[in-house]
């Protein structure tokens, strides 16, 4: 496991996977918002992109604004193979965690486990 | 949807200088859509200008925060060191600590200048850097006193320059910040090496 994801950031990631074709930084954001269920700063959000594609995760490109956005451009993302591996990689670190475990969990568990 | 709403224009300002040239346009283009179509509408003007600026802050916070730990960090330390080293002689102890905040400011404004290709974005991040390390600087001078407080230490606070200089010094900083911060930044500006823009947009 060459590289092994935040939550933050697996979140974005999954965002951009869900999004599809729509994966720019204001739906980016907004997916991530809903899924976290809090508000979120989009600079946390731009520098998680940031890294993951300096880590060869993430590739963008950019393409022509809309009127409500002042005609600024946009940057689309989109997963690479290394990134896939990486959330694959995080979701089977969490699954052999959790293996074996009735889900949820009950207090009586842990107080059992305690004594 | 309110299409010709506009955030603060200072913020998009500032914003500017804690973005690469490459960032900057998509980065502010995120933020006006968000601002226009979602917070106008569900937060009125007000509260979405308050927004806007929140998340100019966290941009800032991102790229100046480590600076500005560091910059409150010298100074914290200079003050502990005068409060438990007491001397009738400061002038070296304030040459060091100065060129330590002159260098901090030069290098935050150089980094800036040389990241956004923008000679005044080091005066922002000098400002920024002095700014953000005000609350620590006060913060952590108040928990010093917290932690000593004894006649010894009274004793040495007044011999360095009482608690209002503690208090006042990191006010009078803000000045040379944004001043030494330019200076960084036009360097940096001037000196970056040339890099794609990154603005082309895909066919």
């Amino acid at each position: 496991m060459a590289d092994t994801l935040g939550t933050f950031e697996q979140a974005v990631m999954l965002a951009i996977v869900r999004l599809g074709n729509n994966a720019y930084g204001r739906a980016i954001l907004n997916e991530v918002q809903v899924r976290v269920k809090r508000d979120v700063a989009a600079g946390a959000v731009h520098a998680t992109l940031s890294r993951l594609e300096k880590k060869g995760m993430l590739a963008s490109r950019v393409e022509a604004g809309t009127p409500v956005r002042g005609g600024r451009a946009r940057r689309f993302y989109k997963l690479q193979p290394q990134g896939a591996r990486a959330l694959n990689d995080a979701w089977s670190a969490v699954d052999a965690l959790w293996r074996g475990l009735k889900r949820p969990l009950k207090g009586s568990v842990r107080l059992r486990a305690s004594q | 949807m309110t299409v010709n709403a506009s955030p603060p224009s200072l913020g998009e300002l500032i914003l500017r200088a804690f973005l690469t040239e490459r960032d900057f346009e998509t980065v502010s283009g995120d933020l006006l859509e968000e601002y226009r179509e979602n917070v106008c509408a569900t937060r009125g003007a007000l509260r979405a200008d308050l927004w806007y600026w929140a998340q100019v802050l966290g941009f800032a916070w991102r790229d100046a925060g480590s600076w500005a730990i560091l910059f409150a960090a010298v100074f914290l330390a200079r003050t502990a060191m005068d409060w438990h080293m007491p001397t009738a002689d400061f002038h070296t102890r304030s040459a060091i600590s100065t060129l330590a905040a002159v260098g901090i400011f030069l290098a935050a404004g150089l980094r800036a200048g040389s990241r956004s290709g923008w000679s005044a974005a080091g005066a922002i991040a000098g400002l920024a850097t002095a700014g953000l390390a005000l609350p620590l600087q006060f913060l952590g001078a108040g928990m010093l006193l917290v932690l000593w407080h004894d006649p010894t230490i009274v004793a040495a606070i007044r011999g360095s320059g009482g608690l209002e200089e503690v208090y006042t010094l990191p006010l009078l900083t803000v000045l040379p910040g944004i001043l030494f911060g330019a200076i960084g930044g036009a360097l940096g500006a001037r000196t970056r090496p040339s890099r794609p823009s990154g603005h082309s947009l895909s066919p």
